[in-house]
């Protein structure tokens, strides 16, 4: 593999909301979304991170973005901590690091044209002088595989995958190195998720991007990954290249998530043992003490019900939280 | 900046069509107006505001007599050549008159509507966008306001309003000897705009406050913040054109019901009081006499009543022309 410089540092990174429960609000409670997270992201890499509906996947994509605030923790990038800059400090930030949302028929601006929606991040960041604006949209138009036309008309005009197309060049329109792809293709039926896939692919190669990929497919996101990054409850349970964690999962909930994947072959499917998780993910209004996965996991000893597992590095390269996995 | 332009595609790759990128984008306000105008009640009730306000604003220099002329030898008088609509009990034109009410019709309504909906906006985006407490005190108000019957309300300020007002007004003209403080109609005015405004914004605030709420959760807000535009920009740009349709037909529809709510005060006798013409206080004056002289009390009934249709269709078309969603 390629040696490859971090573009981005997450460091110990923690979100709680606070909320209120109960009919009148009497109970507060703190959700823990984000409980202690830490990864590095490469330049050029597709990161992949997967875990369970809920398990604050999409938290940390918020969060270095710095649409939602840190609890604690830091995001370094290019030097500077995000998380202590103010909203005016980070605008030229922006322009470098840019999200695609999952919902594409929400993400577009009703009341612009899709003209003027990508126009919109190149005034803004003025990334080309005002003649070669226009020029820049037809372009962009085209990476999407749209025609020129296309400017005058509105979102509500396109279909599901066409409007996503236009949300992912609407977020290179600024000349982003990073961006985070917030489960961006599971809004859309199967036939158009390859598409978006393809074209994620042909624009990291065309314009040298970094993409922080947030799924639940686990299957796109081996096909689409160079590392993969595992979640549950708020924290990390493991991280590696791809193929290490496809091929020789060793975090038990790693293990149980492959296993769930279904085999398009009826006679292997059926033959093959599995080790399913049963119940729950818990609450991530009151997490389980010590490992967060011990209360699901079949090896769990009274260790992994005590004490939280460190985030340390095996041999082979890959990040892992648990007390099984031997150094 | 050098690095960015090397990073596009040379210009000659870029579109064959690029001929076409030089076309004028229309606004969408444009847009809505050219669909509005396709719907044919839309049409209609647009020429028949045209005609109010035209009537409202030429009304003097347009009618035949003087609204307040008096011929006591013609009174009741059926619709005829000299006098289209009739006379009334003094003798007076009912065209002229009725000509005249629209003048005040459209004053007290628009300026009702302006206020209502400044209120609402002011009150509306603070609950939305702050939240919290501030909108639960905002909204109690709100409700509080709303739950109250406007005729019940509109008694008790014109009752306690009317005597200060008079007797200010009749201070300010031994005071100065201006004679339009001898206007008591403005007094009318003054209170009728009073009471229906104080009625009428809190159905604005909720609007605008739901749209708001609604605008600010959506994606696109995220998006722009994601972008790094001031919350300047994201308001204009985005909170405002994505939240001002509806309040725009509810304006629409708000200019009718004022006008309605206006003539009802006036028949009532705590709104606009003869001899000021306006249409409720005219339907009251046929009422009396309307086995021998309906005109009386059909003609300002009716045009009261086209006017109050024509609003409500013209909140329907600018509803549909609005909404993009709808276009087909």
């Amino acid at each position: 593999m390629i040696e490859r410089k971090t573009i981005l540092t997450v460091e110990n990174l923690y979100k709680q909301f606070q909320v209120r429960l109960g009919a009148f609000g009497e109970n507060k409670g703190t959700v823990h979304a984000v409980d202690g997270v830490d990864f590095d992201i490469l330049r050029g890499e597709t990161l992949g991170l997967v875990g369970e509906s809920g398990c604050g996947k999409s938290t940390v994509g918020y969060t270095i973005l710095q649409l939602y605030r840190a609890t604690s923790g830091k995001i370094w990038y290019d030097g500077k901590d995000l998380t202590q800059l103010s909203d005016k400090q980070l605008r030229p930030l922006r322009q470098k690091i840019q999200m695609i949302f999952q919902d594409p028929y929400s993400t577009l601006n009703p009341r612009m044209t899709i003209g003027e929606a990508l126009a919109e991040p190149i005034l803004e960041h003025q990334t080309v002088p005002e003649k070669e604006v226009i020029p820049r949209v037809v372009e962009l138009l085209g990476d999407a595989g749209l025609s020129s036309k296309c400017m005058d008309r509105y979102p509500h005009e396109f279909s599901g995958g066409q409007r996503q197309r236009i949300c992912i060049v609407r977020a290179l329109a600024c000349n982003p190195e990073f961006i985070v792809c917030d489960e961006p293709i599971s809004a859309l039926d199967v036939s158009v998720q390859a598409q978006i896939i393809n074209l994620l692919q042909d624009l990291q190669e065309k314009y040298n991007l970094t993409y922080l990929f947030i799924a639940h497919d686990l299957s796109v996101v081996k096909h689409i990954s160079n590392r993969v990054a595992v979640m549950y409850l708020g924290k990390m349970a493991e991280l590696g290249p791809k193929d290490l964690i496809f091929n020789n999962p060793m975090h038990p909930y790693t293990k149980a998530l492959l296993q769930a994947i279904p085999i398009p072959n009826p006679h292997i499917e059926k033959s093959r043992t599995r080790e399913l998780l049963t119940g729950d993910i818990p609450s991530a209004l009151n997490p389980p003490a010590g490992c967060h996965f011990h209360t699901r996991c079949s090896h769990a000893t009274d260790l992994c019900s005590q004490e939280t597992p460190r985030w340390k590095q095996l041999p082979d390269g890959r990040m892992i939280a648990c007390h099984l996995a031997v150094e | 900046m050098t690095l960015n332009t090397e990073m596009q595609m040379p210009p000659t790759q870029i579109n064959p069509l690029e001929e076409d990128t030089n076309t004028k984008p229309f606004s969408i306000w444009q847009d809505s107006f050219g669909r509005m105008m396709k719907n044919k009640l839309v049409v209609i009730s647009l020429v028949l505001i045209i005609i109010l306000l035209f009537m409202a604003i030429f009304g003097p220099y347009i009618t035949p007599y003087d609204y307040l002329a008096q011929d006591l030898t013609k009174r009741n008088e059926s619709p005829s050549a000299m006098h289209w609509l009739g006379t009334d009990q003094l003798g007076r034109d009912v065209f002229s008159r009725v000509i005249y009410g629209a003048r005040t019709a459209s004053l007290v309504s628009l300026l009702v509507v302006f206020l209502s909906s400044l209120i609402g906006l002011v009150v509306g985006s603070i609950a939305g966008y702050v939240g919290g407490k501030v909108d639960f005190v905002l909204m109690w108000i709100t409700d509080l306001i709303m739950a109250f019957p406007y005729l019940i309300l509109g008694v008790v300020i014109s009752v306690s309003l009317r005597p200060p007002l008079t007797e200010w007004m009749e201070d300010r003209f031994l005071a100065t000897g201006n004679p339009i403080f001898r206007q008591t109609s403005f007094v009318d005015v003054f209170i009728v705009i009073i009471v229906i405004t104080s009625t009428a914004w809190p159905p604005y605030a909720r609007l605008v406050r739901s749209q708001v709420m609604m605008v600010r959760g959506q994606n696109y807000v995220t998006a722009a913040r994601a972008l790094g535009l001031s919350q300047m920009k994201i308001v204009r740009k985005y909170i405002i054109p994505n939240s001002i349709g509806p309040v725009i037909v509810q304006m629409s529809a708000g200019l009718g019901s004022a006008m309605l709510t206006e003539s009802a005060l006036s028949f009532l006798g705590i709104g606009i009081r003869p001899p000021i013409p306006s249409w409720g206080n005219m339907i009251q004056d046929g009422l009396l006499v309307w086995r021998t002289a309906p005109h009386l009390l059909v003609a300002p009934a009716v045009v009261l009543g086209l006017m109050t249709v024509a609003f409500s269709f013209l909140g329907d078309g600018l509803n549909d022309a609005l909404n993009p969603k709808q276009w087909k």
